[in-house]
């Protein structure tokens, strides 16, 4: 979900009126970064901030469940919030495929986000190309089953984090081209050299030809809090980029 | 029947010849030739495939109560396949090896058939238990004959 991801990397855009954002589902969203780049920790951060609009609940779905609740502000760790994420842990493809297809059995409000974390362990089951998009397509269709129930006007959004190789390219360009048919809208997380004991990445948002390319800087403490701040917009001078931590504006 | 929304779009070209036939069936219940020459020019033999699925009224609309549904398509062949109603995806294997592994073609004749039938409004409608929209979803493959 595009949108709800720009607000988490923005937070200052969060001033506007809430009925506008509302309103903006966006494309699904292909969250990919290498093994320890913030993919988890971002995609919390998003079902925080959606969960803490209160329209509703917020459905994550993973492999195991979070090791430990990553963090941003003490704020974002508000009870209330966290009561409308449900957590469900599919441990294989076949369950995850099972939760899909019966998600219209569920009864309750939908959700209005559907997140997904690890979709490259779901994926290894089985490469074959047609079971790869067959689960995409599922995803999808999911998150439009749960639009349709959550009303006109309004819709429910989808973001997957996938982990790819280590250096950049992903392992499987038939795979990332494939998932690229279903998810218009993509953030790559790339890490950038270090300053002071953080681990700093560059998450770049590509919204599939609706909206201009944007980035961010986004830096982990070593006690595990996550900052964000707009990548400073000076013209490729990596050096101007070493520089310690937060408020990186031009 | 309006064209059901989809996540993932076809091609500008090929969205605006489908409402433009959409339009025309809606004022005068057939489809223009120029619009079926466009199709066949897009869509090559998978048009005229597609067309003759539509005639022979071998797509099914399967809804359950809970409003989700889904698209089930008799081929040619007597096999069912199954195409989802939001995005593009068909249980058949021309999908993965023209569409997916080759992009040789945008949609197979399935996928095909179904926008055609959303907009020319025929299409057999089914409704099923919210268990058995969960079973068809789920494509559980059948034995090989």
């Amino acid at each position: 979900m595009a949108e709800t991801l720009k607000r988490v990397l923005s937070p200052g855009r969060a001033a506007g009126p809430r009925e506008d954002m509302a309103a903006e589902v966006g494309p699904p969203l292909l969250l990919l970064g290498g093994p320890g780049s913030g993919k988890t920790a971002l995609l919390f951060a998003a079902a925080l901030e959606a969960a803490g609009e209160g329209r509703g609940p917020v459905l994550f779905l993973t492999r195991r469940p979070l090791q430990s609740l990553p963090r941003r502000t003490p704020a974002a760790l508000d009870p209330l919030r966290l009561q409308k994420i449900r957590f469900q842990y599919p441990p294989s493809t076949h369950d995850l495929l099972q939760l899909l297809c019966s998600a219209h059995e569920a009864r309750g409000p939908a959700p209005f986000l559907l997140l997904l974390d690890g979709l490259e362990e779901y994926l290894a089951e089985d490469p074959e190309p047609q079971e790869a998009a067959y689960l995409a397509a599922l995803l999808l269709d999911t998150a439009a089953h749960f639009s349709h129930q959550v009303g006109p006007g309004r819709g429910c959004g989808l973001l997957v984090a996938l982990q790819t190789q280590e250096e950049g390219d992903s392992g499987d360009p038939l795979q990332l081209s494939l998932l690229q048919r279903y998810f218009p809208a993509q953030c790559w997380l790339q890490p950038v050299a270090p300053g002071s004991g953080q681990r700093c990445f560059r998450a770049c948002l590509e919204p599939g030809g609706l909206g201009p390319r944007a980035e961010w800087r986004v830096a982990f403490q070593p006690d595990g809090e996550m900052t964000i701040t707009p990548w400073p917009t000076q013209a490729g001078d990596p050096s101007s980029n070493q520089g310690p931590s937060s408020g990186g504006q031009p | 029947m309006a064209a059901a929304s989809r996540a993932v779009t076809l091609p500008a070209v090929v969205e605006e010849l489908l409402s433009e036939m959409a339009a025309a069936v809606r004022e005068s219940a057939r489809v223009p030739d120029e619009h079926l020459l466009l199709l066949k020019f897009v869509f090559g033999s998978s048009a005229l495939q597609a067309l003759d699925l539509v005639d022979r009224q071998s797509i099914t609309l399967i809804s359950s109560p809970s409003g989700r549904h889904v698209y089930q398509v008799l081929g040619s062949s007597g096999k069912t396949y199954t195409c989802l109603a939001s995005c593009h995806y068909c249980s058949c294997p021309a999908f993965a090896f023209s569409v997916l592994r080759k992009s040789d073609s945008l949609l197979c004749k399935h996928l095909l058939a179904v926008y055609l039938s959303q907009v020319m409004g025929t299409c057999q409608q089914l409704s099923v238990s919210d268990k058995q929209l969960t079973d068809i979803l789920l494509m559980k493959k059948n034995q090989e004959a």
